[in-house]
């Protein structure tokens, strides 16, 4: 079998004294998409923060091309985020740029495009991501889906071979979800990039992921093909899909329900 | 009821040793990045105009308002004991070996250090600084390095900036409301000065520079907890570098004048 592009081993985080990590395994094979699933604060940005290296693994390791993050040198892990495209929740664009500043931004400083060059791929990633026409505008007069898709332009430009999603979806209108769904799926088929997409939203996932994880209280429950995935028995996991407030998936037991006559018992 | 005290004593001595930590490790970064490539001009030069060029009306406003509140002050003090002629010798010696590189380090701390740590503050929390991390670029070379050039070029700049208009300061208070004759003012002011002093002056200009960069950077950089944090950054970095202004200030003129 060949070496995982991305394997995460043991992987434990924690702050203080809340664990948000214990013990997570995943294997990302050439080309694969996996989708990560996940309820709010269950540790899932924090899982890509320690996959580019921004945050140190307490214990276990992450490892890209099969060499391991936190041991890199300063040096080798800017190489290594050369090859990782990372897509951030907020999207953090660089808001004193343009758009055109910002996704041209990597070209100018790694590549040794000629100024036309560069030009030429900034709108060809614009492009791909359906934003024709848009460089000159700042970010701050973007709508949130522009935003992102912006970000997926930014960091698409220096072709790499791996794409890493914050939850590109959140906060979005269903119909630009869906635009944001596609966007990623024509990147995974155009690019044949290695993706790691991180989403709350079910719809998406069953399109994009070729297999489905899903973290829970710090832990990676299931790593299955969607089909899978949906017949699992496992309560917690059938609570996410079906979008219930009752059952294990919280802590504190939620508020009763109410019926239009009153509280149900 | 001792040992809490000493406790808390003990925790924070070790939480600002802590930080004096972070910040030269910080420091020594910066200055080790100088050299590095990509060089980004475009980036530098707009640094070099946010920090100088923005801030000349600044600098000739305080030090005008300084060595004429100063001049006033001289020649009434001279005047007790019949010696208005000395008020401009010292006018100068004052405007030259003081007024000028501190008030100037002040100001700019209040403008250029506290807009770089809210800056910075900002691009933090908005992820902007780990988007830069993840683009395979150095903060601190994209972001610290340029700043701070352009204040160690700049402030000794507008350091002598601030001389040349401290002399018309008290030119306009001494010549045109105290009666002195010109030729006299302009012979008198360098009287006490030496080039030495003028390379004092730019000396701190320089050292202050390095402060006001590195402290509005570091306190960017190290910004937490969202709008709080970023509220609190601009504050807490102009409070430090004008501590540390003052202290250098000291010991730079004692290290330099002997
Ligand atoms: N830098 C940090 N310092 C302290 N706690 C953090 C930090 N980053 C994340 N956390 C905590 O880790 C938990 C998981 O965060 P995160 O990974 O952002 O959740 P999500 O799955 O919604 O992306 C949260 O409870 C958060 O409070
Ligand atoms: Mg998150």
């Amino acid at each position: 079998m060949s070496v995982p592009v991305i394997e995460v081993v043991n992987l434990s985080k924690a702050f203080g004294p809340k664990v948000v990590l214990s013990k997570v395994n995943l294997s990302v094979e050439l080309g694969e998409s996996l989708v990560v699933l996940g309820g709010s604060g269950s540790g899932k940005t924090v899982l890509l923060r320690n996959i580019m290296g921004l945050l140190r693994p307490d214990t276990g390791h992450v490892a890209v091309d099969g060499r391991i993050v936190h041991e890199m040198s300063r040096e080798e892990l800017f190489e290594t985020r050369m090859k990782i495209g990372m897509c951030f929740q907020m999207a953090a664009l660089f808001d004193s740029m343009t758009v055109f500043e910002n996704v041209a931004f990597a070209l100018r400083r790694h590549s040794h495009m000629k100024e036309k060059e560069v030009q030429g791929r900034v709108e060809e990633c614009l492009a791909m991501v359906g934003l024709k026409g848009t460089e000159q505008l700042k970010p701050a007069e973007l709508s949130g889906g522009m935003k992102r898709r912006v970000g997926f332009a930014r960091a698409i430009a220096l072709k790499p071979k791996i794409l890493l999603f914050d939850e590109p979806t959140t906060g979005l209108d269903p119909v630009m979800t869906d635009v944001i769904g596609r966007v990623i799926l024509d990147l995974k088929h155009e690019l044949g990039v290695t993706t790691i997409t991180i989403t709350h939203d079910l719809k998406s996932a069953f399109e994009i992921g070729d297999r489905i994880a899903l973290l829970f209280r710090g832990e990676c429950l299931a790593v299955q093909p969607p089909e899978e995935f949906k017949a699992n028995p496992d309560p917690v996991i059938q609570q996410f899909l079906r979008g219930d407030a009752d059952g294990p998936f919280l802590l504190d037991p939620p508020p009763p329900k109410r019926t239009p006559k009153g509280v149900n018992v | 009821m001792l040992t809490p005290l000493l406790e808390r004593t003990g925790a924070t001595v070790l939480a600002v040793m802590e930080e004096a930590g972070d910040f030269a490790v910080l420091s020594g970064r910066t200055i080790g990045s100088i050299f590095r490539r990509p060089f980004d001009g475009a980036n530098l030069l707009h640094q070099f105009q946010a920090v100088g060029v923005n801030s000349i009306p600044v600098v000739v406003l305080t030090s005008l308002a300084v060595s004429m509140v100063f001049a006033v002050q001289l020649s009434f003090g001279f005047k007790q004991f019949q010696a208005e002629g000395l008020a401009s010798q010292v006018e100068g010696l004052a405007v030259v070996r003081e007024l000028a590189p501190v008030i100037t380090g002040l100001m700019m701390s209040g403008r250029v250090g506290s807009a770089m740590a809210a800056e910075l503050g900002t691009m933090q929390v908005t992820e902007q600084i780990d988007a830069l991390e993840c683009l395979a670029t150095d903060p601190i070379h994209y972001l610290f390095v340029p700043r701070l050039l352009a204040a160690l070029v700049m402030l000794p700049l507008l350091t002598a900036i601030a001389v040349y208009i401290g002399y018309w300061g008290g030119y306009l208070l001494l010549v045109t409301t105290q009666g002195q004759s010109s030729v006299v003012y302009s012979a008198e002011f360098y009287k006490l000065v030496e080039l030495r002093d003028l390379r004092i002056a730019l000396t701190k200009g320089l050292v202050f520079g390095a402060i006001i960069a590195l402290v509005g950077c570091w306190k960017g950089y190290r910004t937490r907890g969202g709008a709080e944090g970023v509220g609190n950054a601009p504050t807490s970095s102009v409070v430090t570098s004008s501590l540390w202004i003052l202290v250098s200030d000291f010991f730079l003129t004692k290290l330099l004048l002997v």
